[in-house]
């Protein structure tokens, strides 16, 4: 969208006629009052009605605003939050008109991340929907001169049954906006939710199938520049040198300068080419002829460090959890099981690479379009810019575009930082978009891990004892010393529920130059499919059907076991399979959420495919179950690529992929033909969906291929043809 | 630098770009058709995905000279008002996660049921497996071509 510079009452008018306008991220001044002073307008100075607290505006007719203030990514928070809102509130979500709002503290917390939304601001937000149409029942009620508790309401009003009298929320909210707020609000029975539990329409795809959706990489303010970032291509470096007249040769490009990335402490020096277009910028880049200095991190190579870390994993390491004796049960049998599985590092490869726009005027007031997990980035820009703290939401302005997939990575405002700089730097618009490549190579990465098994069993061949050991970078330690206390993120979704005798779980931390981060299930992504491995090969080591096994094992965890009886009915688990067919299942707990996949495998005219996986879901209370089922299906498309296509590799300190041409993706040929996901209803709180179904699905995978093929698979990734 | 006459969407266009520069950033950056998006910038994930004279092809690797003069038709080009078959049926089976990569993979839907309007799952495999999305809404997209199928061999009938 282009610049606008209109006066502010014409803005309102625009803004009636589309809902779009809205949504939209552009450099908007508008003139106030009549004076010559410009301001920044953002989605929240569009909106007409009364503000009964930050999320619900209501005017005196039409719909009732609520403001989506968390980011959208793909999860559906978009319509996630106002729907909780308006399941108490009592309006139908007809009646909602949802505009994305800006970043600001006026929201609380706004990042995102471990699968949390829902999860914490279920209870909030239906206070806050049951407070405000607390209010309004109290002001109908006064007005009426009748007792509250002969007034209900329905659809966005008010009413009293006894006289037919009613009136709308819109004639009232004035009123009652001056009501003191009444904090004891009784919230709704499960059983009367009209919206929460009922799959509805996403409101924002209508604008994600016709290219109107704005993303950051979509904004385009007045005057704005385009910039790329040369980096080295070592994990980091010192820059020796380059050829600043070179590129500048480059016709449309306008700037050359240095800036810096902070990467877990680390900072890391990039070249900015910033030109008129974004091809200018890159044919400037390719004439750097960058030189660096990297003798230190030119020695990192992920075949070595996975040595490393397997003979780290002999090591006894940090107690997690210690049950009965196991050292005692495993020395007292020659009946063992002893094996290692590896997982690699990762890229997160959101399909919008990272990207930034950035304007810090000549004025010293900041306009950001943040493509960001924490968009909340008025704080470190005011600190920078020398803006005082409270001042800081006046100056400077923050769009929250949606965003092409975040999956963690997003929550690293690396990109923002590089274009702040340049932006800051030269005054002007700057949008900073990575290329696929540098998005694939400069990481952070998903963590690569080693996990060391040992079993014990008895004559029978009946558990009496198991123990991991897991071997990894730990995210939170990065650059500093973890002083002998396990980081509190790297035991996720290690099932200590599992009913064995003697139990041990430990920790080995390992050191590496390697910048790890949170990726899409963060460490479950890593134990879930090694953990859930090995307890199938101890299930077929007994003798015992791996679902029974689980259901036996996990008899004190009913949830669980409700979960694998679900799972059972629903995939036929009991059915024989035909000859080249095969099938294995994995059931893990992340994020307050307990998922069951079940993988069928199927040998065809020599070529392997997945005709269905069937998964099951309890993640307590849910808000829309088609989104769930969404994310759950997308879940298991992004494990199976982490299980099934490329690892990131490092040889000589670089990572050795970079396009999706050598870090290959999942594609539609090679997705199961058909996913079913069924949900568990019950009463429990809410658990996560953006992530827990991702851990269970290599795991699933890796024991169907041993059923088929009787061969164990213990190294992610593997090609599925080869099995 | 050169001029360039660029057909669009059924509207013409003149733009000033370096004749090797990608159709991708002239559509996105000097003409603001924004809906077509980078991705790779190698023909890999397809979310770039425009028409071609009626063919899906990659706007990342096509340079502007190339796209001169043809007919070319981007995601704001297929509807008004979301009314395209491939459009409808993508809401109604709800397709989209982060949405970035679904205007390339609405293109290719599109182009492919031009040319056949009753694909079979392995048509669709052929056609769809040059797209990429990383949120995994593949099982929904097959789902959404086969509606859409449904929907214009009903209509013709």
């Amino acid at each position: 969208m282009e610049a606008n510079k209109v006066k502010r009452r014409d803005f309102l008018k625009v803004a009636g006629i589309t809902g779009a306008f809205f949504a939209v991220g552009f450099e908007s001044f508008a003139l106030t009052g009549g004076k010559a002073e410009l301001k920044t307008l953002m989605p929240e100075d569009f909106i007409n009605g009364v503000p009964m607290n930050p999320f619900v505006i209501i005017p005196e007719k039409g719909k009732i605003t609520m403001m989506a203030h968390i980011p959208e990514l793909g999860q559906g928070i978009f319509q996630g939050i106002p729907a909780i809102v308006a399941e108490e509130l009592d309006v139908d979500m007809d009646q909602v008109e949802i505009v994305k709002s800006s970043a600001s503290r006026a929201y609380g917390r706004q990042s995102i991340g471990g699968s949390r939304s829902v999860r914490t601001q279920f209870t909030p937000m239906r206070k806050l929907g049951a407070t405000t149409r607390d209010a309004l029942l109290r002001t109908a009620a006064e007005k009426w001169g009748v007792p509250v508790n002969e007034c209900s309401t329905d659809s966005g009003k008010v009413l009293h049954k006894s006289s037919g009298k009613e009136i709308t929320y819109g004639e009232l909210a004035a009123e009652a906006k001056a009501q003191t707020l009444n904090k004891e609000v009784k919230l709704k029975e499960k059983k009367d939710f009209k919206i929460i539990g009922k799959a509805t329409h996403r409101p924002d795809l209508g604008n994600k199938v016709n290219g109107q959706a704005d993303y950051g990489m979509d904004a385009r303010p007045e005057g704005l520049l385009y910039a790329t970032v040369e980096r080295c291509p070592t994990l980091q470096g010192k820059l020796t040198g380059y050829d600043k007249a070179a590129a500048m040769s480059v016709e449309g490009v306008v700037e050359i300068l240095e800036v810096t990335r902070n990467v877990y402490g680390k900072r890391n020096t990039g070249i900015a080419v910033v030109a008129k277009n974004q091809f200018a910028a890159l044919q400037g880049r390719k004439k750097l002829n960058a030189q660096w200095e990297n003798a230190e991190f030119s020695k990192v190579d992920t075949e070595k460090l996975f040595t490393d870390m397997e003979n780290l994993s002999k090591d006894l390491g940090m107690e997690h959890v210690e049950k009965g004796d196991f050292a005692g049960a495993y020395a007292a049998t020659d009946n063992r099981l002893d094996v290692v599985y590896k997982l690699p590092y990762l890229s997160h490869s959101c399909m919008e690479p990272m990207n930034a726009t950035v304007h810090v005027r000549e004025d010293n007031t900041a306009e950001v379009w943040a493509s960001s997990q924490s968009p909340q980035v008025h704080r470190t820009i005011a600190q920078d810019l020398g803006i005082p703290q409270d001042q800081a939401e006046d100056k400077i302005k923050v769009h929250m575009p949606f965003m092409g997939g975040g999956f963690g990575r997003r929550s690293m405002n690396d990109s923002f930082e590089e274009c702040y700089q340049i932006s800051k730097a030269l005054r002007k618009p700057i949008k900073l978009v990575w290329t696929r490549e540098d998005d694939t190579q400069q990481g952070p990465f998903r963590q690569g891990t080693v996990h060391r098994f040992a079993a014990s069993f008895d004559e029978d061949n009946q558990p009496t004892g198991m123990q991991t050991k897991m071997v990894s970078q730990a995210i939170t330690t990065q650059g500093r010393d973890s002083r002998g206390r396990i980081p509190f993120e790297v035991m996720e979704s290690i099932n200590t529920h599992y009913g064995f005798e003697n139990m041990s779980v430990r920790f080995n931390e390992y050191k590496s130059q390697i910048p790890i981060h949170w990726w899409r299930s963060v460490f479950a992504a890593t134990n879930g499919p090694a953990f859930e491995a090995f307890i199938d090969e101890m299930a077929v080591k007994s003798g015992k059907d791996p679902l029974a096994f689980r259901k036996e094992y996990l008899k004190s965890e009913p949830r669980f076991v409700k979960v694998l009886e679900r799972l059972e009915k629903e995939s036929y688990w009991n059915r024989k399979l035909g000859a080249n067919e095969g099938k294995g299942l994995a059931i893990v707990e992340s994020f307050g959420t307990i998922v069951a996949q079940a993988v069928f495998l199927k040998k065809e005219n020599g070529k392997v495919s997945i005709p269905k996986v069937v998964a099951v879901v309890d993640c307590g209370i849910y808000i829309n179950p088609d989104q769930v089922k969404a994310q759950t299906e997308g879940n298991i498309i992004f494990g199976l690529t982490a299980a099934l296509k490329d690892p990131i590799t490092f040889k000589n300190g670089a990572a050795e992929q970079a396009n999706f041409d050598t870090y290959r993706m999942l594609r539609m040929n090679e997705a199961p033909r058909e996913i079913e996901v069924h949900l568990i209803d019950n009463n429990e709180a809410p658990g996560g969906v953006g992530e827990p179904g991702l851990p269970p699905i290599a795991a699933a995978l890796m024991n169907a291929v041993a059923n088929m093929s009787g061969k164990r698979l213990r190294e992610l990734p593997f090609d599925l043809q080869s099995v | 630098m050169a001029t360039f006459k660029l057909n669009i969407n059924q509207k013409s266009y003149e733009v000033e770009a370096d004749p090797q520069t990608p159709l991708l950033w002239v559509i996105r950056d000097e003409l603001g058709l924004t809906g077509t998006k980078y991705g790779c910038g190698i023909a890999q994930c397809g979310a770039c995905t425009v028409h071609l004279n009626g063919t899906a092809v990659r706007s990342c690797s096509i340079p502007v000279s190339a796209g001169a003069s043809q007919q070319i038709t981007t995601i704001e080009g297929l509807s008004e008002d979301n009314s395209h078959p491939v459009q409808k049926a993508w809401l109604d089976v709800q397709a989209p996660q982060c949405g970035y990569c679904q205007s390339g993979q609405i293109m290719s839907a599109a182009a492919l049921l031009d040319r056949n309007p009753n694909p079979s799952d392995d048509d669709i495999d052929q056609a769809m497996s040059g797209n990429i999305c990383r949120c995994g809404t593949y099982t929904r997209i097959r789902k959404a071509i086969h509606l859409a199928s449904n929907e214009i061999s009903n209509g013709s009938k």
